[in-house]
């Protein structure tokens, strides 16, 4: 027994020196969604790619995942906080909850680590905060396009079903599909789930059912994730309702494109998840080894409308898994 | 002639409809042993449960001492020195000796909210109290309940029963669960409780057992009694039957009784 | 002749709080093998002491709940329930932050005492009572939340006071709620292993009926205990609104199973009866260093739940085999065991 620990305690000293001495490379460390999460898993597939970039410069990447969206900004401050202690050269985080967040990606500046903001926050955030890069989105610009589109494409009340409510980004959307919308004369309300029904399908598309027929003047459904669509989909369909509702998303799955392609879904909007993951991982990387620096600090990946016009040449890299 | 310890004067119980047990009249006095028999159904728990504070009687008298008492709850049937043995339980398997002895009565030491269980305390007087009744196996007051043997536990509990100064013993099927020696030395502490001046109220399906300690003996058939009777006046096999078939045996004896009563004395004739 | 030893080795290596050390160290070994010097540096303590901090709070009541026979699920609401309370309250109406504070704990005592009334009125086992509690309170929460505020996510800018008490970062990385949880240990630990009305909660988990036939006020202590784990429940999710100034309608699912967890592996018997302080801040420290030491190594973060898993097991049979020892009537003195 008293071997046993010695070996065990030198071990544990050897492998804490070892690991001082292996990267002379940048520290990256990614803060993101759940492994479960479809849409977050393209976003990781953009970071693993990045991370071969990064690795082939002796960088490293540590991925520190939230386990449920429960309590996503707590939950991500907190592991900004451990990336913090852990000597990252520079973290690259979401910020889907400013309130909670900011806090944290302060201490880290305070540290002397940089900061870069992807996937949610925004180009103002990230200047407010002194991060080199927004990577991503424009939530609320995102919104306003597709509330437009509805519009101009026939429907004028849409709910907008959100399952991860009190992350800004989505509750952005929600909004400025609100505000696009009514811009073109129709009306938006969301439709706030709480966060327990992200990931369960069933729950969303009976709650998607129970509002479509409780109120027959709604016209167009957008859900915030495409996984969500799906459900949507299924709602719709058994509310009998397909041809009156049109159903439009942020974000895309194959399932989605599919349906674009048969006509029974209107549109995806899409932000090129991908195109987050690759870059957060490559900007931080040529930064913190090279002092390299975009001259634009927020790269827009998004908004991008898929319908039937472009459909054809997004299936053929969905089908790659890169869209 | 003193007041017996103990007297149930025609008590009644029900639950709602049920009627479980009808006209009791019983006495125990101090220094005896009063072993009560009867199949199960017969009513004995819920005597048990009366006496010890956690039934009311629906109609009838309970009185310690010539006084009647009135038990609102467990605590003040012990408070008034009834203390009762379950068959099972009573005791707390996964508690220390020291600490299952004292349960509701917890030795303190320090003042105000800083009161702290005395567990030195606990364990001397939990261990000393069995050691007087013959137990030398145990000595350590943190040794868990459950390590003990089911005489011991009995041991212990009467133990804690005299220790806090119980007039009345009330022990339920006491040596049903044990071998011939653990049962043996059960009877012997009881016989020492006696000695204490205690009252014993023994409930037992054993015969044997119930006549080495009995000083004193009642039959419960149906809720009724069917039986009272000191030591030596039946033996052994009239007990067996009485307690085996004993409800036809009462009905018999009674039977016999009256004919003999308005017969000048003679028994009826055997026909057929 | 003296009646009381000191703990035999034997005694010791049978209790189950030595199984829960054992395992703390085990992990704490591993994951400095593998998470290196960040693992093992205070602000990597930081991590794993700021999650041991809110779940312990609110695992001790569990544990003493627990031991006592019963089971209380309901502060996987309770704890968001407290946290909108205090955001609704004192963030988005502006009242004073005692009164949110105030309101919300009053909350918790009153959802305790409707779980702890039911509990002892009727035959309900108590794993169903809280269960419809659960749900009953994640309904008020996200319905009030939703008409009252539009929204499912609350913000709440605490004033400096209640930001130093509740929601501060202390050198950066320790959450202030370390030290309400030592004052939690200290507490309970008093309560449970030096008061009397330890051994009262001892003996309603060991015999129910033997217990209140000892004239133990069993109903009483039931009802308040349940108070207590709702009140814990409250105080969490209100230190959590003022760390991270936003509280959400469902953050708190996560700790019935982590609560459970962490009391189990610190060696409370799931039947009741026996467990310790000790035990229960063994295992949610425990569990904390597992949830968050893997974020160190490099693995994927399920791999904790895998490591979770298997404590969880281990500890439940050896509980198991320790109140089967428990139990048994051994016909020698104590023998001393290697």
């Amino acid at each position: 027994m008293k071997n046993v620990m010695k070996i065990m305690l030198t071990a544990a000293l050897l492998a804490s020196t070892a690991t001082v001495a292996i990267a002379d490379g940048a520290r990256i460390a990614v803060i993101g969604g759940k492994s479960d999460d479809a849409f977050f898993a393209k976003i990781k597939k953009g970071i693993d790619d990045g991370a071969l970039v990064a690795k082939a410069h002796g960088s490293s990447v540590s991925y520190l995942q939230l386990q449920t969206y429960d309590n996503i900004g707590g939950d991500a401050a907190n592991l900004i906080r451990t990336a913090i202690s852990q000597h990252a050269s520079i973290i690259a985080a979401p910020d889907w909850v400013g309130d909670s967040e900011d806090e944290a990606y302060k201490a880290a500046t305070a540290a002397g680590i940089p900061v870069l903001l992807y996937n949610a926050g925004g180009g103002d955030k990230a200047k407010e905060l002194g991060a080199i890069n927004y990577v991503g989105n424009e939530e609320y610009p995102a919104g306003l396009a597709g509330g437009a589109y509805f519009a101009t494409h026939g429907s004028k009340n849409v709910i907008c079903v959100n399952t991860v409510p009190g992350a800004g980004n989505l509750e952005a959307r929600c909004k400025g599909v609100a505000d696009g919308i009514s811009k073109e004369g129709g009306k938006s309300t969301q439709l706030p789930l709480p966060a327990s029904s992200f990931g369960n399908p069933t729950a969303v598309a009976e709650a998607i059912k129970a509002t479509l027929l409780k109120d027959p003047k709604i016209d167009g459904v957008v859900t915030i994730s495409a996984g969500d669509a799906d459900s949507a989909a299924n709602g719709i369909q058994q509310a009998g309702a397909t041809a009156k509702v049109k159903l439009g998303t942020f974000d895309m799955n194959e399932t989605n494109l599919d349906r674009i392609k048969d006509g029974t879904q209107l549109f995806a909007i899409d932000q090129q998840p991908w195109l987050q993951g690759f870059l957060a991982v490559t900007l931080s990387d040529g930064f913190v080894n090279y002092g390299l620096k975009t001259a634009t600090p927020v790269i827009l990946t998004g908004p991008g409308i898929v319908d039937s016009s472009n459909i054809d040449a997004t299936l053929a890299g969905a089908k790659a898994g890169y869209r | 002639m003193t007041a017996p310890l103990l007297k149930l004067t025609n008590v009644n119980k029900s639950f709602g409809p049920v009627d479980v047990l009808h006209d009791i009249s019983l006495q125990v006095n101090a220094g005896e042993v009063l072993c009560l028999l009867g199949d199960n159904g017969a009513g004995k728990s819920t005597l048990i449960k009366i006496l010890s504070g956690v039934h009311k009687v629906t109609s009838g008298a309970v009185e310690m001492n010539g006084a009647p008492v009135l038990f609102g709850s467990p605590r003040d049937a012990s408070d008034a020195g009834i203390a009762t043995v379950h068959q099972f339980g009573g005791t707390f398997p996964l508690m220390s000796i020291g600490r299952s002895f004292f349960v509701g009565e917890e030795p303190t030491k320090g003042w105000g909210p800083f009161k702290r269980f005395d567990s030195q305390r606990a364990n001397e007087v939990a261990v000393k109290a069995v050691r007087d009744l013959g137990i030398t196996r145990i000595d350590d007051g943190d040794r868990l309940v459950g390590g003990l043997s089911g005489g011991e536990r009995q041991a212990l509990a009467i133990a804690r029963a005299v220790h806090f100064g119980a007039s009345v013993l009330i022990l339920d099927e006491p040596t049903a669960a044990l071998g011939v020696k653990e049962a043996a030395h059960v009877l012997r502490i009881v016989l020492q409780a006696r000695q204490k001046g205690i009252a014993v109220i023994f409930i037992t399906h054993n015969v044997i057992h119930a006549l080495t300690v009995g000083d004193h003996f009642a039959v419960l058939i149906k809720g009724a009694k069917a039986a009272d009777f000191r030591k030596g006046e039946k033996s052994r096999e009239e007990i067996t039957d009485l307690m085996a078939g004993g409800e036809h045996m009462a009905e018999l004896e009674a039977e016999i009784a009256s004919y003999m009563a308005t017969h000048e004395g003679h028994p009826p004739a055997i026909t057929g | 002749m003296s009646q009381t030893q000191s703990p035999s080795l034997g005694n010791l290596l049978r209790r189950p709080e030595t199984g829960s050390f054992l395992g703390l160290v085990a992990v704490f070994v591993f994951f400095t093998i593998f998470g290196g010097g960040n693992f093992a540096s205070p602000t990597g303590a930081a991590s794993w002491l700021n999650v041991a901090a809110s779940l312990g709070i609110v695992a001790i009541p569990i544990g003493l709940l627990m031991i006592a026979g019963e089971l209380d699920i309901s502060i996987g609401s309770m704890i968001p329930a407290g946290s909108v309370t205090v955001a609704i309250i004192s963030g988005h109406f502006h009242a004073p932050i005692l009164v949110g504070i105030g309101v919300a704990l009053a909350l918790g005592a009153l959802v305790g005492f409707i779980n702890g009334i039911l509990v002892i009125r009727t035959a309900v086992p108590s794993f169903i009572v809280t269960l419809g509690t659960l749900f009953a309170v994640a309904g008020l929460t996200l319905g009030l939340c939703v008409i009252l505020t539009g929204t499912t996510s609350v913000a709440i800018k605490a004033p400096p006071e209640a930001k130093f008490l509740l929601g501060q970062f202390i050198g950066g990385a320790f959450q202030v709620t370390i030290f309400w949880w030592i004052v939690a240990v200290a507490f309970w630990g008093f309560v449970l292993h030096y008061s009397p009305y330890g051994n009262w909660i001892l003996a309603m988990g060991g015999d129910k009926v033997s217990a209140r036939n000892a004239g133990i006020p069993t109903e009483r202590m039931t009802v308040l205990l349940f108070m207590c784990s709702g009140m814990s429940a409250a105080f969490v999710g209100i230190s959590q609104a003022i760390l991270y100034n936003s509280a959400q309608v469902s953050a708190g699912q996560s700790y019935i199973f982590n609560a459970i967890i962490s009391v189990v592996v610190g060696g409370v018997l799931l039947t009741g009866g026996y467990g310790s302080i000790f035990g229960i801040v063994l295992g949610t420290l425990t569990f904390a260093i597992v949830n968050q030491g893997i974020y160190y190594t490099g693995f994927d973060a399920n791999w904790a739940s895998l490591i979770i898993g298997i404590l969880l097991l281990l500890a439940v049979l050896m509980n198991n085999t320790f109140r089967k020892l428990a139990l048994s009537y051994s016909p020698a003195k104590g023998k001393a065991s290697k």
